[in-house]
């Protein structure tokens, strides 16, 4: 195991929500090791835990016990200002419901991850500008979420994810919105930016999705069921 | 991040939801209008008393009967016998401080010329009165002290009584006829004295002068004066004088209690005490009504906030740092309340305009009012802003989220 050449590295992570007496275990005691510039995909039955899982990975919650390192460093010991730092440089998320401001429109949108991250306006325009033309929306700058269609907004979603050049790419279930035809088209995107060299992993219930990736890990209960290895074609 | 970029998102986030802006605002806007307002006419009564008090003459100090316990407000004989014309000059002997020492007595008539009749107040004076009030004769001449020494049946009368008794005519040289009690007297009219107004409670316009010896002796039959008008020599000695006439008047009179000696400065305290308390009372009670604004703020803050938790999250999952979500809300009521303040600084200036000049009062538009006002909505913005504010940066990304 080389600690510099994997992205994730998770020991023993467990998960538990407490709703008044009831214990959740979301994810029970997971381990695994995620390499750099890996196309990994989740699977799963609803309720398993990979939503949890993705959350955690991506800095949005930190585990209740066991520890995760990203990039070799253990994330446990960070602060909230130091995990809202990660999520904003080193983390793009996409989300199912696309999680676009509705009042602010595409560009605006985009802009927000390189707002926070500090970078001065003439600059942040353009970069927003490119990674929106990258994803095919450079027609759509100044339109509003609810003006634009399904694909479109998780084209919009997936270039703020990138707006700030991050390595890797989290995206929990990202055509589950969407139809088969535009579904494919967003797969299409992420496999260039796995190409690119960037790690992505997503969360998905469609083999077809899942088939995009090198690697599958299954997971149930809140626990790594198996893994699958898939030769490269 | 910057300010302006942050002043950015808050005007943005302000402007998203108009109404619900504006009715924040509005508690704003009362409450510091209603400050500003209150103040304004505080201050500007407060330096209206002040002027008028200067205007009836700088040094002026007043002698009068105390009211002795249990006499029921009236002045005991044995006081009065002492109010005489003789201790005027007993009075002025009394203290190198002292110009001049006028003898007044004061009564209501009714003044009779050709078929018009009005009732006014016969005031009894001496030459000196003249500078002690600081009021002087239009047309004709004043009272003289040939007049005093018999008694002289003449008079000189206010500007208001000239002119609802003669009209445009020249009273000078006129006679009227006074009522005074149960008798009549007529008088020559020797002069007109130049307007000079309300002063504090007294119309000065409306009154007649007429030599003391003749109101006394002829009018009210009797030996005593209601009170001395006392000039000192110069303002820096008022004090001076002030405590000799009282010491001289503990002699004579026995007891402290039988009469009140008041200087001009003891009086512009007293009444300037009172209009600064008022003015406190008001801008108190316009405060609560800034305060009720604050809670309004904060309020709506609340609603607003736990209906953009999702907005929250969303900023949050892309990066966004405690700090920033803080400053976000709490600029955004910030922005409201000082705007809120601006606009209620004109309404106030407007209103506190308007019903000063309604009233004949003069305006005071006094800066610290400005200042404090403007200062303390920010205050309330950033008070009642900082719950909601850290409620917003407290927020778990995922659960603000929702949960998926
Ligand atoms: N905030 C929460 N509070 C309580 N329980 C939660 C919370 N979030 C998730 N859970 C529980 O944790 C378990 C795992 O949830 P998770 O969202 O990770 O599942 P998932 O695999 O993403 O499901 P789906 O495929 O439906 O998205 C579920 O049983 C869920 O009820
Ligand atoms: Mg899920």
């Amino acid at each position: 195991m080389n600690g510099a050449k994997q992205v994730f590295v998770a020991k023993g992570i467990s998960r538990i929500y407490t709703m008044g007496d009831v214990k959740v275990h979301a994810l029970r005691n997971v381990s695994f090791g995620i390499e750099t510039g890996e196309y990994l995909a989740i699977m799963g039955p609803s309720g398993s835990g990979k939503s949890t899982l993705m959350h955690i990975m991506g800095c949005l919650d930190r585990p209740s016990s066991g520890s995760l390192y990203l990039k070799g460093e253990p994330i446990d010991s960070l602060s909230d200002a130091e995990l809202a730092e990660i999520r904003n440089t080193e983390i793009g998320f996409v989300f199912q419901s696309f999680n676009l401001l509705p009042n602010m429109n595409i560009l605006e949108n985009v802009e927000l991850p390189l707002l926070y991250g500090g970078v001065p306006a003439p600059e942040r325009l353009a970069r927003a500008k490119q990674v929106l033309k990258a994803v095919g929306l450079q027609d759509r700058l100044h339109h509003r979420p609810s003006e634009i269609s399904g694909g479109q907004r998780q084209r919009a979603a997936i270039a703020r994810a990138l707006a700030n050049r991050p390595s890797i790419v989290l995206a929990d279930e990202p055509t589950g919105n969407l139809d088969t035809a535009t579904g494919k088209e967003i797969m299409e995107l992420f496999d260039e930016l796995n190409l690119r060299g960037n790690t992505i992993i997503l969360v998905t219930h469609e083999r077809e999705v899942a088939d995009h990736a090198s690697r599958i890990i299954y997971i149930k209960d809140g626990q790594i069921e198996y893994i699958e290895k898939r030769v490269e074609v | 991040m910057n300010l302006v970029e942050f002043m950015k998102i808050a005007l943005f986030s302000l402007s998203a939801n108009k109404l619900r802006t504006a009715l924040s605002l509005l508690g704003i806007v009362i409450g510091v209008a209603s400050v500003i307002t209150m103040v304004a006419l505080g201050t500007g009564a407060q330096e209206q008393v002040a002027s008028q008090i200067g205007a009836m003459g700088s040094n002026l100090i007043t002698v009068s009967p105390g009211f002795i316990r249990g006499g029921g407000g009236r002045v005991s004989q044995d006081v009065a016998d002492i109010f005489t014309l003789e201790l005027a000059t007993a009075i002025k002997s009394t203290s190198p401080f002292i110009k001049h020492v006028a003898p007044t007595s004061e009564t209501t008539a009714l003044a009779i010329y050709s078929g018009t009749n009005i009732r006014t107040r016969v005031v009894g004076i001496t030459p000196e009165y003249k500078e002690v009030i600081n009021h002087y004769p239009l047309v004709g001449r004043y009272i003289r002290d040939s007049d005093v020494d018999n008694s002289e049946k003449v008079a000189v009368l206010g500007s208001e009584v000239a002119l609802d008794l003669f009209g445009a005519e020249n009273p000078v040289g006129q006679k009227i006829r006074l009522i005074i009690g149960e008798r009549r007297h007529t008088l020559t009219i020797i002069g007109v004295m130049e307007p000079k107004g309300q002063v504090m409670m007294s119309n000065y316009d409306n009154r007649i002068y007429v030599p003391i010896t003749m109101l006394i002796n002829r009018g009210l039959t009797t030996r005593y004066v209601d009170g001395y008008s006392i000039e000192a020599v110069s303002k820096d000695v008022a004090k001076a004088a002030v405590k000799d006439v009282e010491a001289f008047m503990t002699r004579v009179l026995k007891d402290p209690d039988r009469f009140r000696v008041m200087s001009q400065d003891t009086i512009l305290e007293t009444v300037s005490q009172a209009t600064s308390t008022m003015t406190l009372l008001l801008g108190s009670v316009a405060s609560i009504a800034l305060l009720v604004g604050g809670i309004g703020i904060m309020n709506i803050m609340l609603v607003t906030v736990s209906e953009r938790t999702r907005e929250i999250g969303i900023r949050k999952a892309v990066g966004a740092k405690r700090k920033h979500i803080l400053a976000q809300f709490l600029l955004e009521a910030i922005l409201v309340s000082v705007c809120g303040g601006l606009l209620g600084l004109g309404v106030g200036w407007g209103g506190g305009y308007l019903i000063s000049n309604s009233m004949g009062w003069p305006f005071a538009f006094s800066l610290p009012a400005v200042v404090i006002a403007i200062g303390f909505a920010a205050c309330v913005g950033l008070f009642f802003g900082i719950y909601p504010a850290m409620k917003a940066a407290s927020m778990d990304p995922v659960e603000a989220l929702g949960y998926e």
